[in-house]
């Protein structure tokens, strides 16, 4: 799932790639590459963005989402887009933000695309045209 | 729809057959209680392999200290998985070449998507409540998609069609939507080409059933929700064929034949991720692959 954050007043943009919830599953590996994990990869893009001069925090900044595409487990174990989408919202939440546009679930793969220069966010999937979030 | 089904049956037909030593190799890959030393002897026949074996493992991806030029500790070296990726590779280029442009996929996404695959029921098949080979289960991996190669010119200028219908909800996945439109789906041009290759059963059942697992001959099921799940978690990190990316339904009963937690799956996400890409790293060095 990518989650993008833009800071409008620096017109500072940064995104996240983010496969998993929960970091406790392999501390070492959130060590190294906190992208991978919802708990350390918003946080780590916050603390680059702060550091890139974003000031007045993560609340002057605006979050999209995309990705997330849904598998039906009644066992709940493969359902992991819809675990990554929940455990990034509430890290988001706790930060004061809520995704300002998303485009999650559904059963299809997205590949997602933002420009540094004007902070667009463009989504495609194969066989299917481009589109903005 | 009869006549492409019968064109794509005449295209598999004309595939260009894999060298002996590959058929010996996978044949014996895919036996249940094979060793090492069954793999040196078919390889050691085999000048070409011998040759291309030796160079692998004396390339600078597996840092050696000293040379090694003896066939046996050159394949324990390198792994029998690691040497079935390369053997395939060589021996299927053509199709592992294909761009998957009926997928609206790209050059080389097949064979990325096949290699995760194996690498993710290797670690599956681990947890299957019945035995299974784990080195079975990375081969059936490896070869699982081969059907899209086939069928992929024949669904180009399809695809609008093709999703608009499983959007409708016309059609329960994307293989059933391939067969709707071609009269044939990958998993079946998949099982033609393993009949073509003269592929053993397990590989076989497995290319024709890894959407179906619970249809799988009674003895390879357990062997064949591990390729079914492997496939999942392919898609799921993004290593997919193209449009046809998590449009298939997961079979729920894999819980009655892979005992799998949340936490287990979290950890073959990582592992496999990390399993990738040093192969790929290793693979990449190879001059001609």
């Amino acid at each position: 799932m990518a989650v993008i954050l833009i800071h409008p007043k620096t017109r500072v943009v940064g995104m996240v790639h983010i496969a998993l919830p929960e970091s406790t599953i392999n501390p070492a590996k959130a060590q190294d590459k906190p992208g991978y994990f919802a708990d350390t990869g918003i946080p780590a893009l916050i603390r680059e963005m702060m550091a890139l001069g974003c000031s007045g925090g993560p609340k002057q900044m605006v979050a999209k989402i995309a990705g997330g595409a849904k598998i039906m487990d009644p066992h709940n174990i493969f359902n992991i887009g819809t675990r990554n989408v929940l455990a990034i919202k509430k890290i988001l939440w706790k930060y004061g933000v809520s995704p300002r546009t998303e485009d999650i679930g559904g059963t299809m793969s997205r590949t997602v695309t933002v420009s540094a220069r004007n902070g667009r966010v463009i989504l495609s999937s194969p066989g299917k045209e481009e589109w903005r979030l | 729809m009869a006549s492409t089904r019968n064109n794509i049956l005449k295209v598999i037909e004309e595939v260009k057959l894999l060298s002996p030593s590959a058929v010996r190799l996978l044949a014996v890959a895919s036996k249940k209680d094979h060793d090492l030393k069954d793999i040196v002897r078919v390889i050691k026949h085999d000048a070409a392999l011998t040759a291309k074996t030796l160079q692998l493992v004396n390339s600078a991806a597996f840092s050696l200290q000293s040379k090694i030029s003896d066939l046996e500790r050159a394949i324990a070296y390198s792994g029998e998985n690691f040497l079935l990726s390369l053997v395939m590779t060589e021996a299927a280029d053509m199709i592992y070449d294909c761009d998957l442009a009926g997928y609206d996929g790209h050059k080389g996404g097949l064979w990325d998507h096949n290699l995760l695959t194996a690498l993710a029921a290797k670690r599956i098949a681990e947890l299957s409540k019945e035995p299974v080979n784990t080195n079975v289960a990375y081969t059936c991996g490896l070869l699982h998609d081969l059907g899209k190669a086939i069928i992929s010119d024949f669904l180009k200028g399809s695809l609008t069609q093709l999703l608009a219908s499983l959007e409708k909800g016309e059609m329960p996945d994307y293989a059933g939507a391939e067969e709707k439109i071609l009269g044939i789906d990958h998993t079946q041009a998949g099982y033609a080409l393993a009949c073509h290759w003269n592929l053993p059963e397990p590989l076989a059942s497995a290319m024709r059933y890894h959407h179906e697992p619970a249809k799988a001959p009674k003895k390879y099921r357990s062997l064949v929700y591990a390729v079914h799940l492997g496939d999942m978690v392919a898609m799921m990190t993004g290593r997919d064929t193209g449009a046809d990316a998590m449009r298939y339904q997961l079979d729920d009963h894999y819980i009655d034949f892979i005992k799998i937690t949340e936490n287990d799956l979290a950890q073959i996400i990582l592992d496999t991720d990390s399993d990738f890409r040093t192969l790929k790293e290793s693979m990449d060095e190879q001059p001609g692959i």
